[in-house]
């Protein structure tokens, strides 16, 4: 019972120590300056260095008339 | 590089600390005021929450104290609890575990994706800001619906994209109709059993505007580097960016459009089919709207795209499920009537001008899917309690304003900063009064008309074309929502509210109105500032109204850098 | 080339909206009717009674009170039009058949509308819907509402006959002046021109803006020279161009593009005659009203069309045109803060020249033209690149 008990303690004690980070992660905006001065540098340049296809490049010839079939 | 500690110093101070004026560090200190403001929340006037923002960044040192209900409130039911749905979602739609793989494969590929949508809880807080109880609670839920149903159209749109799995047309591709973003998912309701619609603009630079407006400014750009003029519509240029950066999904065997709401979407179609090059349909809705000769013609253009999305995924459409989706979304509309009355005759209203127009507009656009449902329980549960409790939400309101036109994407917030600065409390919004319409579902006819006046009366075009009329139903929404000012927006690229505006001025003068026009060019805050959209304001509050702020230090700051 | 003979009087036809030819009609009891879209097909409104006059507003100079109600960031061609219905150069207009078929000058319509600008007490606007497809549903949807935006107005306001006899007769008028106008264009297509585009140009704005029934007899005779006409011993053009792009009604800016060496042998856009003056077939069974909504509907180029293979017809319709009039370059003209335009021009500048291989001179210009160095100096470089790839080909060869 004792042993439950303790265990309990601990996992309270965790789930509290966790929460209380969480909450100060929260007030002090950690997960906006993470994203920020981090997470989106980091982004910017990993899409701005990406190899693209030029699109442009993609013909536009003829097509059948696709709507033909759907007149109400 | 070497650091010292002073430089770590002067970056904690930047990061965390608030900055007291010498007057207030000197002031002696009254604990029994700084207990009521631990345990409410500073009085309005007091709160200063300009002086909250890191630099230019539009981080803040510390999150706002709003007393410690309220502040465990955020905490937990929107701070924690988003975040905590946001996995849940992208495991829920992802089917399991494995939708977390194909979420890190989008973040990875897409740019609107990688450095937009995870600075959601941003979003949240700038849209947020300031607001106290009910207010705070039911504006919350309102961008937790919308949070939900992205994710659950990013999700989508992933696990059917070739391009992030090996070019293969899987079931989910085969089985996705992509559509314009201004073409309404209602038309898709007899499928929504076993096809699912997902517009191809919405999530990619919509939303995404709202959330992070860094990301849409490579599109424009893009799409000005190949020729585009700088004056065309810059919702239109960035789609044009998004495919000219091969940056959009190919989720679709088909796409269907429409020429909502401008000649710039008209414009865009051929982008649509020029890049997509798959069967496209077009689904125009009559620039006449309102006259009764017109609806034969666009209700066949309806049937028609049945017709289409038929023969290409062959599949019948269900009109059981129509019927069933369409009922189902009636009551969306039902208690959207609920709120306009609440907004128009009370001052118990619980939602704030951002999170009402942002809400509004996207589920109209989106139709009838369970979340907003969800959503709306919530929120008349709130609205409920605040009716019967006569809790006025919004008790510093001086004005109640009603926004016109287009609303400037990247600062969709105005009406939350307008609101703790000078009290001016956006009631409605012209988005929100779009999609006005009753879905009858007793006879095939009746829900083919229906249908038809929906989709004329989609976003923008319902009131800016069709006539003067509708553009200047202004003045009697203004009545009917009790309003004493207007935030004209000025959407310096809309053709249409730009050759109108003389007759506004005209009108707001023989009327004598107070109206302050907003210029903004929808997702490009370079073209005027948020915080040149604030001067505005700020020069008509002095100067006209001869008003002083009730909160000081929102008057000028620079938030140039910030989401 | 001897001088066309007219052309200096059509020239001074152009000079202002209510031209002597205008006034000549109202004199004789007939109404004008004012538009501006190729979408309000001008034989409707030729009928017996009255004649279609396509609004233009030569002569503008900076339009002032019309930027005050539809800012300075609209096409300047809704404004100039609006700036001289203030000034009161419309009031000879009996009605205004509008359109709302592109925004701006949907707006100009509008406040025709909304504000009693026009000083006419009999003036009245109305406006038909136009739709964006060519499918039978859009031609029947056009055909009713040219029945009773157009039609049935003309009959209530005016007492014009419409009936389908009328039409009929309207028809064939019609079909005159196109065949006219078509034969007159067909030098454009000979190795050596006997016309020059700014000719062309002008003769193709007089029948849009004058009554039809007065000026004929002008391009009869106009015809007849052309049968005979010899071009110049030697070249005056370097290059030969289609014109391509939205609303176009300044024969100056023809010339100006003729005198950097390039002769404009094609003229599709708003105000052109490509497609604008094929001829329109009844056909068996069919009634005139549906013949008219069916060949505005299928014959326009507009990039207002969103059909699948309407939008790429489009292109392909461009580079024949090219073709068939042998032209060595395309310069694609578009109206600054012309939406539409806008992004055609810059997607046909990127196709025509890879998909269809002719060279593309992409301009963006104001309706009242006042960048006149800066365009001399893009036709010049374009004709110049054009005459090198010549020599290259040459060299090749």
């Amino acid at each position: 019972m004792k042993t439950i008990g303790k265990i309990l303690f601990k996992i309270l004690g965790i789930a509290a120590l966790i929460y209380g980070i969480l909450f100060a992660v929260f007030y002090w905006d950690l997960d906006g300056k993470f994203l920020y001065y981090i997470w989106e540098p980091m982004m910017i340049k990993r899409f701005d260095n990406m190899e693209r296809k030029d699109a442009t490049a993609m013909p536009y010839s003829m097509k059948e008339n696709v709507e033909a079939n759907f007149e109400a | 590089m070497k650091i010292n500690l002073g430089d770590i110093k002067a970056k904690y101070r930047e990061l965390f600390v608030v900055e007291k004026s010498p007057e207030e560090a000197n002031k002696p200190k009254d604990f029994k005021k700084m207990a009521s403001d631990f345990w409410n929340g500073k009085p309005h006037e007091e709160r200063r929450l300009g002086d909250l923002y890191v630099g230019n960044t539009g981080l803040y040192k510390h999150r706002e104290w709003r007393g410690v209900k309220d502040t465990m409130y955020y905490f937990n039911m929107i701070w924690l609890y988003n975040y905590a749905h946001m996995v849940s979602d992208i495991m829920k739609y992802g089917h399991g575990p494995k939708g977390v793989v194909t979420f890190a494969k989008g973040t990875m590929r897409y740019r609107w994706m990688g450095q937009t949508y995870l600075t959601v809880m941003h979003w949240f807080d700038r849209g947020l800001e300031g607001t106290r109880g009910e207010a705070m609670k039911a504006s919350a839920w309102h961008y937790r619906g919308m949070v939900s149903e992205t994710i659950r159209q990013f999700m989508r749109m992933f696990e059917a994209d070739k391009k992030i799995n090996g070019g293969k047309e899987n079931e989910t591709w085969k089985k996705t109709i992509a559509h314009n973003e201004t073409l309404s998912g209602n038309i898709f309701y007899g499928w929504r059993d076993q096809l699912d619609d997902v517009a191809l603009e919405m999530i990619p630079y919509f939303v995404s505007v709202h959330v992070n407006n860094h990301t849409v400014l490579n599109y424009i750009d893009a799409a000005q580097s190949i020729g585009l003029p700088a004056d065309p519509c810059p919702m239109c240029q960035a789609e044009y960016g998004l495919f000219v950066q091969d940056d959009y999904p190919d989720y679709s065997p088909v796409m269907l459009t429409t020429n909502e709401a401008c000649d710039g979407s008209v414009a865009t179609s051929v982008l649509q089919d020029w890049f997509l090059n798959r069967p496209l349909y077009a689904m125009p809705q009559p620039m006449r709207y309102d006259d009764p000769l017109v609806q034969k013609h666009c209700q066949k253009e309806i049937e028609g795209a049945w017709k289409f999305v038929e023969e290409n995924f062959g599949i019948k459409m269900d009109w059981d499920q129509y019927v069933k989706h369409a009922q189902s979304f009636n009551k969306l509309t039902e208690f959207e009537w609920e709120k306009w009355d609440v907004a128009a005759n009370t001052p118990y209203y619980p939602i704030n001008g951002v999170a009402q127009a942002l809400y509004r507009i996207y589920y109209s656009q989106d139709g009838d899917r369970p979340i907003w449902h969800e959503m709306d329980e919530h929120v008349r549960r709130i609205m409920n309690k605040t009716v019967k409790n006569k809790i006025e939400t919004f008790p510093k309101t001086r004005h109640r304003a009603i926004a016109w036109s287009c609303a400037p994407l990247y600062y969709s917030n105005w009406c939350t900063w307008a609101y703790n600065c000078w009290g001016i409390n956006c009631v409605i919004n012209m988005d929100s009064l779009m999609f006005d319409q009753y879905l009858r579902t007793d006879t095939y006819e009746h829900a083919l008309e229906d249908l038809s006046w929906f989709n004329e009366k989609a976003p923008m075009r319902a009131m800016a074309v069709g006539g003067h009329e509708h553009i200047l139903s202004l003045f009697d929404y203004m009545e009917r929502f009790n309003c004493d000012m207007v935030i004209m927006y000025d959407q310096l690229q809309c053709k249409g509210m730009q050759g109108i505006h003389g007759v506004f001025e005209d009108e707001f003068r023989k009327r004598n109105i107070h109206a302050i026009w907003v210029p903004h060019a929808l997702p490009d805050k370079r073209t005027v500032s948020r915080a040149e959209i604030r001067d505005i304001i700020n020069d008509y509050m002095f100067t006209v109204m001869r008003e002083e702020p009730l909160d000081p230090s929102l008057l000028d700051f620079d938030d140039s850098m910030s989401w | 080339m001897k001088d066309l003979v007219h052309i200096f009087e059509l020239e001074d036809l152009l000079q202002e909206a209510n031209n002597p030819l205008v006034r000549q009609a109202k004199a004789d009891g007939k109404r004008a009717l004012g538009y501006t879209c190729n979408f309000m097909p001008e034989v409707l409104l030729d009928l017996p009674g009255c004649f279609s006059v396509r609004l233009r507003a030569p002569r503008s100079g900076s339009p002032d009170m019309a930027t005050y109600y539809m800012t300075n960031r609209t096409c300047m061609y809704g404004r100039c039009l609006f700036e001289r219905a203030l000034e009161g150069g419309f009031n000879f207009l009996d009605a205004q058949m509008a359109t709302e078929t592109c925004t701006v000058t949907c707006r100009f319509q509008e406040h025709l509308q909304l504000m009693d600008v026009i000083k006419n007490p009999d003036f009245f606007c109305e406006f038909t819907d136009v739709p964006f497809k060519k499918n039978e549903n859009s031609i029947e949807h056009y055909e009713e509402q040219l029945r009773f935006h157009v039609l049935d107005k003309l009959k209530e306001h005016f007492g014009i006959d419409t009936s389908d006899e009328a039409l009929l007769k309207a028809i064939e008028e019609h079909n005159e002046v196109c065949r006219l106008i078509q034969e007159i264009g067909s030098y454009r297509k000979l190795d050596e021109p006997t016309i020059t585009g700014w000719e062309f140009s002008v003769i193709q704005l007089c029948t849009l803006v004058c009554p039809k029934y007065l000026i004929i007899d002008k391009l009869k005779d106009i015809a007849k020279q052309l049968k005979t006409r010899k071009p110049d011993a030697t070249k005056t053009y370097k290059v030969k161009v289609v014109l391509t792009g939205s609303e176009e009604d300044d024969p100056d800016f023809i010339k100006l593009i003729e005198e950097c060496g390039a002769l404009v042998v094609a003229d599709r856009y708003c105000y052109g005659s490509l497609p604008g003056r094929d001829e329109i077939v009844v056909k068996e069974g069919e009634t005139p009203l549906r013949a008219i909504a069916r060949h505005y509907l299928e014959n326009s180029q507009c990039p207002r069309f969103m059909d699948q293979h309407i939008m790429r017809e489009r292109k392909q319709y461009l580079a024949n045109v090219a073709k068939e009039y042998k032209a060595d370059g395309i310069i694609i003209s578009q109206m600054k803060f012309c939406e539409y335009w806008s992004y055609e021009r810059t997607i046909d500048t990127l196709i025509l020249p890879r998909d269809f291989g002719y060279p593309v001179c992409s301009i963006e210009k104001e309706y009242v033209n006042n960048a006149v160095g800066q365009l001399r100096t893009r036709f010049q470089a374009f004709v110049e690149s054009i005459e090198l790839k010549n020599i290259q080909k040459e060299g090749q060869a």
